[in-house]
């Protein structure tokens, strides 16, 4: 029975290749998101899919299909430089400027997409992408962009997590705070960019946000995470796919495919929250706040050797 | 090496009647004073009086716009990597997932360099600056669970793992409880027996007589730089806390945050 739900519709080609998307950008999403999580950027990743968005649309009326990946590109790196100064000079509330970008850049897409006669049905696409009908070309990109987001990531992730932690400490240890910052606006645009033509410019920021939350909730350690994070965006990926063939092809109901691996996506967090909850209490009973235990207690030294 | 170290007997610290500006507005005036390595300067004034300022100009956060400050013979930019800096646990996020351990390893990043992961000499020196405050047992607890001053202590380390020439503490007593307080002025100790400076900012004018051999008096501009023993006495006090002194049978000072 689960083996029917969860395996055979992935003997379709074009189930195959959406699986493959499903998964590479699970990977990446599942890193980038943590980082997302301990920087709160959640509201400069909801803005960066927004601002994304007429770069797709000027790449499509540029050079159709193969232009959306340039023109999401240039407009991802342009919005994570503008958000870095931004938040760097402090002249107007954070919260203010971005709204303002989010809307006004994703005003201008519309504007854009707007004047084709196919308005609606582009419209569509660009917001909520089609998994379903992934090529492998895309699916190269995606694998590209990945590796290139996790090798950079893999490059500056302590020093990330520094900053995160203690920007202050960060700056007098003579770390550029700024240029942290841009390395990860980069990040995060670049998993717009790449996950733009499979779940859209709007459900994405599911993908930025929700497995690493959902991790957080299950476990403190960063390495342990970082892997449930992982874990849960792929897990939600498959799960997600497969629910969705199954309820259009044995039931008759069409479930968009891209909502339902967000839909996923938020059930573990939700399953998650009182697995939290209980893991929390159990730590708390094992761990005793216990008075200061210095100068007497002589224990074994953990992080030594 | 010739960037490395000063000739014996150059202080850590040269403050020669340095101005240091946020923008437009000047925040501290003329400060001059040195601290030898091996010595102990405490910060003292009232909130606001441009402490944390004087602290991130040493740290070179912030520009110097007249006279001059020098660390360990060079601009504080170039020095920064032999700088510790410690500041008040109670800003940091409780809630962070890092654990005890891996707060200190950040001590050593910069030594350790881009993409790579700490090497086990790291990881040595950070378990030795985790001793020296006394917190060895906590290494693998979540940094968030602990209290306050164990936070602070924590914090500590951090920067002993840096192995720094010159310590920079910002408030490091406040709100610390007793036994944090001891463990920290003990670690204070150990390092500047081993030779590196100190600079503390403090409300606690008995930790500063406590900790420091000297003190510098300031409030926008400097009020006194000097022993302890002749720095911190009521006049100068007076005059640095202004209005926010009280005074009790004449000769002694309260001083109010």
């Amino acid at each position: 029975m689960l083996t029917r739900l969860l395996v055979e519709p992935f003997d379709l080609p074009f189930m195959q290749r959406a699986l493959v998307e499903a998964l590479l950008l699970g990977v990446v999403a599942g890193v980038v998101s943590v980082f997302v999580l301990l920087r709160r950027l959640a509201f400069v990743s909801d803005a960066l899919t927004h601002t994304v968005f007429p770069g797709v649309v000027i790449g499509y009326l540029v050079a159709a299909t193969d232009g959306v990946v340039w023109g999401a590109l240039a407009f991802a790196l342009l919005s994570a430089v503008l958000f870095t100064v931004l938040s760097s000079g402090r002249r107007v509330t954070e919260d203010a400027t971005l709204a303002m970008l989010l809307t006004g850049f994703f005003s201008l897409g519309v504007v854009l997409v707007s004047r084709r006669s196919s308005y609606t049905a582009d419209l569509t696409t660009f917001l909520f992408g089609r998994i379903l009908f992934v090529d492998s070309r895309e699916i190269v990109e995606t694998a590209v962009i990945g590796a290139v987001v996790l090798a950079v990531l893999l490059l500056v992730g302590k020093e990330l997590v520094l900053r995160a932690f203690d920007p202050g400490a960060a700056a007098a240890l003579g770390y550029r705070v700024a240029v942290l910052d841009l390395v990860l606006n980069v990040a995060v645009a670049l998993v717009v960019v790449a996950a733009v033509k499979a779940v859209g410019t709007v459900l994405v920021i599911a993908l930025l946000t929700v497995p690493g939350a959902t991790a957080r909730l299950l476990s403190a350690r960063l390495p342990v995470v970082m892997a449930l994070s992982v874990a849960v965006a792929c897990l939600s990926g498959w799960v997600g796919l497969a629910v969705s063939y199954e309820a259009s092809v044995d039931h008759g109901v069409r479930l968009a495919s891209g909502g339902t691996v967000v839909l996923a996506m938020v059930a573990c967090y939700t399953l998650a929250l009182p697995a939290g909850a209980v893991a929390a209490r159990w730590g708390r009973r094992r761990v005793v706040p216990a008075p200061d235990p210095y100068p007497r207690r002589t224990g074994v030294d953990e992080v030594s050797g | 090496m010739a960037d490395g170290r000063e000739q014996p007997g150059a202080p850590a610290l040269s403050l020669q009647h340095a101005s240091i500006a946020y923008g437009r507005s000047t925040v501290v005036e003329d400060v001059d004073g040195e601290v030898r390595p091996g010595s102990a300067v405490a910060l003292i004034g009232p909130n606001g009086a441009g402490k944390s300022t004087l602290i991130k100009a040493v740290l070179g956060l912030v520009p110097v716009v007249a006279g001059r400050i020098t660390v360990l013979g060079r601009t504080p930019a170039q020095a920064r990597r032999h700088v510790g800096y410690v500041p008040q646990a109670d800003t940091l996020d409780a809630d962070f997932p890092v654990t005890v351990a891996q707060v200190v390893l950040m001590g050593r990043y910069r030594m350790i360099g881009w993409a790579r992961p700490p090497a086990a000499r790291d990881r040595r020196i950070a378990a030795e600056a985790l001793a020296a405050v006394g917190l060895s047992d906590r290494a693998r607890e979540r940094f968030g669970t602990l209290s306050g001053g164990q936070r602070q202590r924590v914090l500590l380390a951090r920067a002993i793992a840096q192995q720094p020439r010159l310590l920079l503490l910002d408030e490091p007593f406040n709100g610390v409880d007793a036994v944090s307080q001891d463990a920290l002025l003990q670690a204070l100790a150990r390092l500047r027996a081993e030779g590196a400076a100190v600079v503390v900012s403090t409300h606690d004018l008995a930790l500063a007589h406590v900790a420091c051999d000297e003190v510098c008096l300031l409030n926008k501009h400097q009020f006194g730089f000097g022993p302890t023993g002749t720095t911190l006495v009521p006049e100068l006090l007076r005059a640095t806390y202004g209005g926010q002194a009280l005074e009790v049978r004449g000769d002694s000072v309260i001083v109010a945050r």
